[in-house]
């Protein structure tokens, strides 16, 4: 297959997860600072909310854009991250039109689908270091549900910072993949 | 050789943005994300963030006031007189204020403490301090030329959370001044236009008092001179009530009705601004009742006009008059405006507090009425469903914004109309508002439950028997959460037309049933 044509993609996954965290760093830094801001740079819950649904937003155009790459490049796997993001429309839908119950069921294959998601990147990786990182970061992305369901609300804080590394492995990942392919003519 | 699809410096732009996410990502984990426990919208014009740790640097558990300029799309802090004042069980009291674009104050404040050994006291009988869901009374005032805005904010808290230092209240006070109206900053003398709120003389279920009390230490001095006038009440604080006029005492003697409540689970009362409506939640307690009041027979038991109503005993409630002066020795005194805040101080939180009275005008149901309409509140905008009986040849029954649903008993058959004016406000299902059935002969009925209450069942129900040709009743339903920021609904009775004669109004089914 092209796996060239995954360059993008993983271009994209680097600079949304850079984008958002600098925003949340950048808001909560200067909303404390006496400057003129605009106002989705303030920090407040309503903003934090906003950023995160135009983050998962264009996470999903990327995941459709890796799910079709994939298809056309004659890779059957890559319908898993095709239905992904199919489900995560329809259970975000559902949230939104207040009908919980179906959102959550919708929602919780969504989840499965994207560890299935993270299982086909690091299958379909040229690195063996980039195959390694997306593979920590599926088994921590499996785990963090799990954790939060034996533990409950208490241990919010460790599955805050589990968050943390997944992001910090899956960027990583994404670089060191673009680098490769990027620099080298499979 | 592939055709080249990517300019030569994004690889190198790529690892840059990953080693930065890294960076980014380490110093928000440091820092460990502020854990928000919740969020509170306050009109148009506050945002309310709890946190149970530090949510930015140098902030020490207690409250952060900012305030902001919205100016057309740009938002930008700006400096602005912040004053900040507790609630206490039978008062209010000055806790700090400031000239800044924030107001840092900690629970540690000696004021604040003050007002917080004023609870402890209180529960010293047996409640415990995490019961005490009380609130902080803020005003900000902005001034630009010589126009000024005051912005009212209730933000309510748990006296626990002071005693163990345990959360971060951060405010944010929107100043709009495209959507909120300014006052006209003019010049004037101290105390020459304090508001002097009248108050009719006969009055029984309460009484009244100076609630300004005063804390240790006396506020710093600024240019900018605040005036509290802060007038209280103690004793019966109206839950649901039905209001009979003249008309109705006259024309329809013999008709007999119940007043019913049902409240269950933590009951919120919200502070009502004039100019502003609601401004937050002032008091908040567990309620837990389900009574039925005694059959009240029109002619025998009511004699004339006035109301019957379920009632608190022994809360307090106050009207707050804040008024702001700017006196400078150069440029002279100048009056930059005021705000009225109708609140909840306290109320006991079971239920062996309730009672039933009739007010034949000097009751509090009155009192609330005449604040309502001749002082401070809007009030008749809030009527939220009709019902009436009307003879014209036969007996028909109207009906507004919810079916008639009628059932077989014993001694006929009942009818029963729920009101759904809240169903159509509050979008509420039908399942959820429920239907109640007057045993003998009819029974009117709403079910009703207040937005605010979320984990709560808040419904007052009136009933009627002994329906006949020549009843003629009006009914309309007040929604009090609107007005006087009571989470329950009032009932007012006419004999010839809808209070307040409203010449339209929407129903949403417009339903007429036949009963005679």
């Amino acid at each position: 297959m092209n796996v060239k044509s995954l360059f993008w993609f993983y271009f994209g996954f680097v600079f949304v997860g850079f984008a958002s965290s600098l925003w949340s760093l950048l808001t909560s830094v200067l909303t404390v600072m006496p400057m003129p801001l605009p106002y989705w740079l303030l920090y407040t819950p309503g903003n934090i909310v906003t950023a995160g649904v135009v983050v998962v937003a264009l996470l999903l155009v990327l995941y459709a854009y890796l799910g079709v790459a994939l298809v056309l490049g004659k890779l059957l796997r890559g319908l898993v991250p095709i239905i992904m993001v199919i489900a995560f429309t329809i259970g975000i839908t559902l949230l939104l039109v207040r009908q919980a119950i179906p959102a959550l069921i919708i929602l919780v294959i969504a989840y499965v689908m994207l560890i299935g998601t993270y299982i086909v990147i690091t299958s379909v990786t040229t690195s063996r270091t980039s195959k390694a990182l997306w593979g920590v970061a599926t088994i921590i992305l499996a785990l963090m549900p799990l954790i939060l369901i034996r533990g409950g609300l208490a241990v919010i804080n460790y599955i805050k910072y589990m968050a943390l590394v997944e992001q910090a492995t899956a960027i990583m990942a994404s670089a060191i993949e673009a680098w490769r392919l990027g620099t080298h003519n499979p | 050789m592939e055709k080249r699809l990517k300019p030569i410096w994004i690889t190198p732009l790529v690892i840059a943005l990953a080693v930065a996410s890294m960076v980014v990502l380490v110093v928000d984990g440091v820092g460990a994300s502020p854990s928000l426990i919740a969020s509170i919208h306050i009109g148009g014009f506050g945002e309310v963030d709890y946190y149970a740790s530090q949510p930015m640097p140098n902030v020490p558990p207690g409250l952060l006031v900012r305030v902001y300029l919205i100016n057309g799309s740009v938002i930008e802090p700006v400096d602005a007189f912040i004053d900040v004042y507790a609630n206490a069980p039978n008062g209010i009291v000055h806790v700090s204020m400031g000239y800044s674009t924030t107001l840092i104050v900690p629970f540690s404040n000696v004021n604040w403490q003050y007002v917080i050994n004023k609870w402890v006291l209180l529960g010293l009988l047996g409640v415990s301090s995490s019961e005490y869901e009380t609130s902080m009374l803020i005003f900000i005032t902005y001034v630009r030329g010589n126009e000024s805005w005051i912005l009212p904010l209730v933000i309510p808290y748990n006296v626990a959370w002071a005693i163990k230092n345990s959360r971060y209240i951060v405010v944010n006070a929107f100043i709009n001044v495209n959507s909120i109206k300014p006052s006209e900053v003019i010049p004037a003398m101290p105390g020459t236009t304090a508001v002097n709120l009248q108050l009719p003389s006969n009055h029984s279920d309460y009484t009244t008092y100076n609630c300004d009390l005063s804390a240790p230490k006396p506020p710093p001095e600024t240019a900018f001179k605040p005036e509290i006038t802060c007038l209280g009440f103690n004793g019966s604080l109206p839950a649901t009530w039905v209001t009979l006029s003249n008309g109705v005492i006259q024309n329809d003697e013999g008709l007999q009705f119940e007043l019913n409540i049902y409240f269950s689970g933590t009951i919120n009362w919200d502070a009502m601004a004039a100019g502003y409506g609601d401004i937050g939640i002032s008091y908040s307690a567990p309620e837990n009742w389900i009574l039925s009041s005694p059959t009240y027979t029109i002619g025998s038991q009511i004699t004339q006009p006035g109301s019957v109503y379920w009632y608190y005993e022994n809360a307090t409630w106050a009207i707050v008059n804040y008024t702001v002066w700017f006196v400078s020795s150069s440029m002279g005194t100048y009056h930059l405006g005021n705000a009225t805040v109708f609140e909840v101080l306290y109320v006991p939180p079971n239920d062996h507090y309730i009672g039933m009275v009739l007010d034949y005008g000097n009751g509090s149901v009155s009192l609330l009425y005449y604040l309502a309409s001749k002082h401070y509140l809007e009030y008749p905008a809030s009527i939220v469903n009709y019902a009436a009986f009307v003879y014209t040849g036969q007996e028909y029954l109207y009906q507004c914004n919810g079916p008639v649903t009628n059932a077989s008993t014993t001694s006929g058959t009942a009818y029963a109309i729920t009101l759904g004016g809240v169903n159509t406000a509050y979008s509420l299902s039908l399942a959820e508002l429920g239907t109640g059935l007057g045993g003998l002969a009819l029974g009117i009925s709403s079910m009703l439950i207040t937005p605010s209450t979320s984990s709560s069942v808040t419904s007052t129900y009136i009933e009627f028997f002994n329906v006949k040709t020549g009843t003629n009743l009006y009914i309309s339903v007040i929604d009090a959460s609107k007005t006087y920021g009571l989470p329950t609904f009032g009932f007012i009775l006419n004999a010839t037309s809808y209070y307040g004669n409203p010449t339209t109004y929407t129903c949403k089914y417009g339903k007429v049933a036949q009963i005679g």
